[in-house]
């Protein structure tokens, strides 16, 4: 049971080491504009674009139940207007990037790790090794760069529509009206709470892209292989997410506090 | 194509994203564009919990927003304020932060020194703050809603702790006793006042005879005054003698009198021994009549001899009314 631990343990090290490897030979290779720069807007509209109607779709059910369940919990002495203070504290601190974040880490992550990891086992890497290419600048960094801008932008239309539902949801279900909602949205509304969220989402895009990345180019073996990977690549990335998520909390969230 | 195609899709969709994040952004924090806000500055002691971003109201309006807090020398602070353009301040402003809601958000009211509420440690600070440079505000801070709740929660608690001693010391035996005290109360009272009714009958009387008293005290004062001055004028005027004259004088008759009434006395015993005999005779004439003895004896015992006396007498009166009728029936007189 030890040696199983003590496997896992070391694997979950080599995987997060690899990772910090690469995301350092990506940094490296930013600077190699013209490998990487054709392939930027594919990956921003495979790993952003497409994936906003999935994170407005979350961001819609997240602001109406968040209506709901602020109507719920405030009862009695509790002013209904805390209803728009909660779903804008909510919907753009927390729920916005963690559960797009979440969503996008099986959506993105598993295409990179899959993508990759095909790539990888049918020799294609190599190959572009072989032709000149660097692989990290040519496939690596396009994704890196594209999770980091687009993960902000579909996080922050998760917010801007979550907000909107909640509103919707508030006029629409609980008989509030407008300027109830938006004296409670105003109320203790702060352009850090925009900031933060979006800073969020931009590190679990740069943790989704290079954990998909990585366990991509490990990929070995054949079909099971890139399953396996994209497996690994979707589990590390929503525990990086978490991870990540208290990290900021901790970091900027309590040093603002104090 | 292909790559053109991805480039303005991603780049129209960042566009977009990013001008709706700005633009709610701004509308939550009610930006308002083309107008220029005016900068104010106020000096407090202490600031409480104001924090930059929170309201500037002003007559229950919010007119800007708190721009920056910083410490000033001489353990001053300055809070500078945005206020929205055109807005007309109040006579003779003062700023004063509070609590605006129960959840720790506050405010900075910017309101006339006339219409700050009656509060010793603020009008403290104002006092203070009066010497502050031209252009800055005087500024207090009142109360925080929470020193409020924590005063009213111990005085509550100190009203629950009193009730409860009250509940203990107020039990049924205790209210009954209490009735019973008022009861028996109540009573004294009618009891005593029904004493301190007589007693107070009785201090009228006596002040009433003591009132006649001191009337007959001062009447025989003046009688005795006047016998005084009698006595002195009688005294000079050789009256007295005349007086003791008279004296000797009617001792004289008195004494005379007496012996007249001595001698009146033994007759009366005299005449009483004979009223004895008389009265011893004529209970023995009455034992004799009571027992038929003599005529008057048998007159008063035997009842026909009674009426015989009565028919007697009617025949007598008869005769007379007859003979005064017709006289000539009787008497016969003849001359010759």
């Amino acid at each position: 049971m030890f040696e199983t631990i003590g496997r896992v343990f070391r694997e979950a090290l080599e995987a997060f080491g690899q990772a910090g490897s690469l995301a350092a030979e990506a940094g490296r290779s930013v600077r190699d504009l013209k490998t990487w720069g054709p392939n930027f807007s594919q990956q921003a509209r495979a790993l952003g674009v497409n994936s906003l109607p999935i994170g407005i779709l979350i961001a819609l059910f997240t602001g109406v139940v968040l209506a709901l369940l602020a109507s719920y919990s405030f009862t009695g002495a509790v002013p209904r207007y805390l209803v728009g203070t909660l779903v804008q504290k909510t919907v753009m601190m927390e729920l916005a990037p963690v559960l797009t974040g979440l969503a996008l880490a099986g959506r993105v992550g598993a295409n990179i790790a899959a993508e990759l990891g095909t790539m990888t086992v049918t020799e294609q890497v190599d190959a572009l090794e072989t032709l000149g290419y660097d692989p990290v600048a040519y496939l690596v960094v396009p994704r890196i760069l594209a999770g980091v801008l687009m993960f902000p932008i579909v996080v922050g239309a998760a917010m801007f529509v979550g907000l909107g539902a909640g509103w919707a949801a508030s006029l629409g279900l609980l008989d509030m009206s407008t300027s109830e909602f938006l004296k409670g949205a105003r109320l203790f509304f702060d352009g850090f709470d925009v900031r933060y969220g979006l800073v969020k989402s931009a590190s679990f895009g740069f943790a989704v892209t290079v954990l998909g990345c990585t366990n991509g180019l490990r990929a070995k073996g054949g079909a099971q292989g890139v399953g396996s990977s994209a497996t690994q690549a979707v589990v590390q990335s929503a525990v990086m997410i978490l991870v990540l998520d208290a990290f900021w909390a901790v970091v900027w969230l309590l040093g603002r506090a104090a | 194509m292909k790559r053109r195609s991805n480039d303005w899709i991603v780049g129209a969709t960042i566009i977009v994203v990013m001008v709706g994040i700005v633009f709610s952004t701004l509308f939550l924090q009610q930006a308002e564009f083309g107008k220029k806000p005016e900068l104010m500055t106020a000096r407090f002691r202490d600031v409480g919990g104001v924090q930059v971003g929170n309201a500037v109201v002003i007559r229950g309006v919010v007119s800007g927003r708190v721009k920056q807090i910083a410490l000033a020398p001489n353990d001053w602070v300055l809070i500078s304020m945005e206020i929205n353009e055109g807005t007309l301040m109040p006579t003779d402003p003062v700023v004063l932060v509070q609590a605006a809601t129960l959840f720790g958000e506050w405010q900075a009211i910017i309101t006339s020194r006339a219409a700050v509420p009656v509060n010793r440690e603020v009008e403290t600070q104002l006092a203070e703050a009066d010497g502050a440079p031209a252009g800055a505000l005087r500024g207090a801070v009142l109360p925080d809603i929470a020193q409020l709740t924590t005063v009213a929660g111990g005085i509550a608690g100190n009203v629950a702790s009193v009730s409860e001693r009250v509940r203990t010391a107020f039990n049924d035996t205790a209210a009954r006793e209490l009735r019973r005290s008022i009861r028996d109360f109540s009573v004294l009272s009618r009891d005593l006042a029904t004493a301190v009714k007589v007693q107070s009958r009785n201090l009228d009387s006596l002040a009433a005879t003591a009132r006649l008293s001191f009337a007959d005290v001062a009447t025989s004062a003046n009688a005795l005054q006047r016998t005084m001055a009698r006595v002195d004028s009688a005294t000079s005027q050789g009256e007295v003698q005349e007086i003791l004259r008279q004296s000797r004088q009617a001792s004289q008759n008195l004494r005379n009198a007496t012996e007249r009434f001595e001698s009146l006395s033994r007759s009366l015993v005299s005449a009483e021994a004979n009223l004895r005999g008389a009265i011893g005779k004529a209970d023995t004439i009455l034992a004799r009549v009571e027992r038929g003895e003599g005529s008057l004896g048998l007159l008063v015992n035997d009842p026909s001899l009674y009426r015989n006396s009565d028919s007697l007498l009617v025949d007598l009166r008869r005769l007379v009314v007859d003979f005064r009728s017709d006289p000539k029936k009787y008497i016969n007189v003849r001359i010759f």
